[in-house]
């Protein structure tokens, strides 16, 4: 594990967000990750507009979940999309999958597609957008979500990891 | 048309519990005048709730605020106000609480900066939010009338799923009991007024919401900075600390398989995670046998309390070079002080608690007592800092001799505390009717002669190597409240120049003032208090700017733990600007948090026949108990620093009333219209 926040490096498809065992830091479910994340791609907090989602652990606050999109390197979100390489593309250097919101419809095929549950597409009800994570691939700074854990129990993952089981 | 703002959501939510009609009411029409938390739950009780009114009448508001912070992502901002009536305050008054949690920001998600409650249902139910869909449901057929807090939570969440926050009250509130707490998450509350019970007499269970909208701040990049720089948070990793043994003040309490712990956080959006995780704890009322318990300031004492808790000068004072917010304390962030600071002999001038005895060490009590103050939805401060102590002292000076409880007094006894607790929740007998009204109401039923003023003769000062000093076995202070930093009683070690201030801030306020105006300033203040502290004027300042500092603390809204910062004055003017946009000067947001409190005080007099005598009347009896420097009040020299607060104020110095120069300087000249056709506004 890395808690590097350089750019990343030239084909690593599959790198994705990770949150470390709790035995090297436990989160504290303050939804810094979520709160950032929505700020710096909309300029707004809000449920709707987040790309990493944290299911709180309301009583025992042990086991707050923070669940990230995996990067699948076969993309099943990539695949369903009727506008892909337009509404949903993948980087040429990075292999980043990523939403282009401008040409998206909002069919909500990759929503659809995702083969986790929770999905880890968001959908925006009001502007009718897919909202995905690119791993903040145009900032400069990395990935607000890692940049701004005050606990650090987020990393970005070492290699390709695959689905989780 | 009113120019509409970043940071809010927008509207206010109104039910009618009685006519169960649901309408929406702009925020515009309150701010940024008021700036929103408790400034516009002030403004709406002064509006809408005229004398006559008690606490548990349907007649009563309930006024939930968050604040333009809230769900913005400024740090702390995820604090809410819940406003009314208060059935904990003696006599019952205009008060409120505050609370963290994410139930604030879920509501503005919904698009609601707030809710005001009115009337009562006539079957027990709950609010449930979905977005702009408001709903009164039946908490019968929902099967969580009667359950404890945490469960009422897990089961909304089972009904309407894991992603909604829910306020909601514990067996406490249901049975009116006037120190109930209204609860989210595991050990965040409303603890102070007896919300929970105003809400039980509305026989509303909880609130429900789940949001999925925004909240756009004005400035994104003043957010996104805030969150790396305000209260120097510490950016490290948070890992399970383990120790053999619980370490309280002064005891040492063994644990079962020692003690494992961590810290966490309690409000959406913060940026520091100050209160402890105690792990694995028995569990009494949970669903499985070990469960986690969140644990702030008072709760340990329930563990052990042999010594009052020492005080150290920087908690309270500060320097340039050793500025530290009480939360990076708390959570391990705080750098070490800064030797070179010549302040250092004064600031960790370390304060011995006095010592007391009240009961020895034993883990699993203490956390059983947590666990079902939390549970039950009731306040602790009334159960471990009075009703325990007042046991345990009575006990000692024979006071309950001819009292049947119906099982000997022995606070040490799990047990014991158990069955009091069962017995006061569910208002069983005669004992558990009394208790249910809170301590102050229950001690003078009995007789406060005998029962609250008798003298506990076991208070030793460690400060004045052991001497013995009078105090009451009843901490009660004022308005109905406990002692909190009052230079006896409990957290009592503060010396006269720091508990006098705080005095007058609970004077003028109608409950404990000091969760959310922890007294605070530099060491300047000190030098200027050292020869003259009743007749400085430096002391009525003090208070004024913590007054002001308070009030915007629950205006904006942020916490206790991290704001004021004595050398970042402006802090609260830039968070609200971060957050708003609305271009308010410091000036202009001070004499917002001026006005705030200056239609507090309106309230209290209009609706309480508040007066200078009153509040003297009631603050001083308690501080004529020697401190632990055994120094009591000097009740002309408290006479001198109540005028030079008043004259500062802006205040009459022979009524306490504020002048109609004051109201109309802060765009209250209505209030002062009112007044003066009562007869309360002098020239």
């Amino acid at each position: 594990m890395t808690n590097n926040n350089s750019n990343l490096g030239p084909k690593e498809l599959g790198r994705h967000v990770i949150q470390h065992a709790k035995e090297y830091s436990v989160c504290v479910g303050c939804n810094a990750c979520e709160i950032v994340c929505s700020l710096v791609h909309e300029g707004a907090a809000g449920q709707m507009l987040r790309r990493i989602f944290l299911e709180r652990d309301t009583i025992n606050l042990e086991d707050h979940t923070i669940l990230t999109c995996q990067h699948c390197q076969d993309h099943p979100c990539y695949e369903a999309c009727p506008k892909k390489d337009q509404a949903i593309c993948i980087e040429a250097d990075s292999g980043i999958v990523y939403i282009n919101e401008a040409d998206c419809i909002g069919c909500k095929k990759c929503y659809k597609a995702c083969p986790y549950e929770p999905k880890r597409i968001n959908y925006d009800t009001v502007s009718k957008k897919a909202k995905k994570c690119d791993l903040c691939r145009n900032r400069e700074a990395g990935q607000a979500c890692i940049e701004y854990c005050q606990v650090q129990c987020l990393a970005l993952s070492e290699a390709d990891l695959g689905r989780e089981n | 048309m009113k120019r509409e703002l970043c940071g809010y959501a927008g509207k206010i939510l109104r039910v009618n519990l009685t006519t169960k009609e649901i309408t929406e009411q702009p925020i515009w029409d309150y701010v940024p005048k008021y700036l929103g938390g408790r400034g516009v739950a002030n403004k709406i009780f002064w509006d809408e709730v005229k004398p006559g009114v008690k606490a548990l009448d349907p007649e009563n508001k309930l006024i939930i605020m968050t604040g333009a912070t809230t769900a913005t992502g400024i740090p702390t901002g995820g604090r809410i106000v819940i406003a009314g009536i208060a059935p904990q305050c003696y006599p019952e008054q205009y008060a409120w609480s505050g609370m963290g949690g994410w139930f604030g920001s879920e509501l503005k998600y919904a698009g609601y900066d707030g809710i005001v409650l009115e009337g009562a249902l006539e079957k027990p139910g709950y609010l449930f939010i979905d977005d702009q869909t408001v709903e009164i449901r039946d908490a019968l057929a929902a099967g969580i009338w009667g359950l404890y807090t945490y469960d009422t939570q897990i089961k909304l969440e089972s009904i309407h799923g894991k992603d909604v926050k829910s306020i909601v009250i514990g067996p406490a509130g249901e049975n009116l009991l006037r120190m109930a707490i209204v609860a989210t998450a595991n050990e965040t509350a409303a603890g102070k007024g007896g919300f929970g019970a105003v809400m039980g007499s509305k026989l509303l269970k909880g609130i429900c919401v789940r949001g999925t909208g925004s909240i756009k701040p004005a400035d994104v990049n003043k957010v996104l900075e805030l969150r790396k720089t305000m209260g120097t948070p510490g950016f490290n990793t948070n890992p399970i600390k383990e120790s053999p043994k619980f370490f309280g003040h002064g005891q040492e309490a063994e644990v079962e398989g020692g003690l494992r712990e961590y810290n966490t956080t309690c409000s959406h959006g913060c940026n520091q995670h100050c209160p402890r995780l105690m792990m694995d704890i028995k569990s009494t009322t949970w669903k499985q046998e070990r469960m986690n318990q969140v644990s702030k300031c008072v709760g340990p004492f329930a563990i052990e309390w042999k010594y009052d808790c020492a005080w150290m000068p920087a908690q309270t004072y500060v320097t340039e070079k050793n500025n530290t917010a009480a939360c990076a304390m708390m959570s391990g962030a705080a750098p070490p002080p800064d030797f070179s600071d010549p302040e250092i002999p004064i600031l960790f001038d370390e304060h011995q608690g006095d010592e007391y005895n009240f009961w020895g060490p034993d883990y699993n009590r203490g956390m059983t007592i947590n666990e079902l103050c939390s549970q039950y939805g009731v306040n602790k401060w009334d159960i471990i800092v009075w009703l325990m102590t007042w046991l345990s002292m009575g006990n000692a000076e024979g006071v309950f001799d001819d009292i049947d409880f119906g099982m000997e007094i022995d606070v040490e006894s799990e047990d014991f505390m158990k069955y009091m607790l069962d017995m006061i929740v569910y208002r069983k007998g005669y004992y558990g009717n009394l208790f249910a009204e809170g301590m102050s109401r229950a001690i003078r039923e009995m007789g406060k002669e005998k029962f609250g003023d008798t003298i506990y003769q076991q208070r030793k000062s460690r400060r004045l190597g052991g001497k013995q000093l009078d105090i009451p076995i009843s901490f009660e202070v004022a308005w109905g409240y406990s002692a909190h930093w009052n230079g006896r009683g409990y957290e009592g070690t503060v010396p006269l120049d720091t508990w006098l201030p705080i005095a007058v801030e609970m004077m003028t306020s109608t409950r404990d003032a000091q969760t959310n105006t922890h007294h605070k300033d530099t060491t300047d203040y000190i030098h200027a208090m050292k020869t003259d502290p009743y007749g400085s004027l430096a002391g009525p300042q003090s208070v004024i700017m913590n007054e002001t500092k308070s009030e915007l603390k629950e205006a904006i809204t942020t916490c206790d733990w991290q704001l004021p910062d004595m050398f970042w004055m402006t802090a609260e003017t830039e968070l609200f600007e971060a957050a708003t946009g609305a271009g308010l000067t410091q000036e202009e947001i001070e004499t917002a948090a001026n006005r705030i409190k200056n239609l507090f005080r309106a309230i209290t007099i209009r609706n309480y026949d508040r007066t200078r005598q009153m509040e003297v009347d009631e603050i001083v009896p308690f501080h004529r108990y020697p401190d632990a420097d055994g120094i009591c009040i000097d009740e002309d020299g408290f006479n001198t620093f109540v005028s030079n607060y008043y004259r500062l104020r802006g205040w009459d110095e022979k009524t306490g009333w504020p002048t109609r120069e004051t109201y109309e300087k802060l765009g209250l000249g209505d209030v002062a219209n009112e007044l003066a056709a009562l007869g309360k506004c002098p020239q």
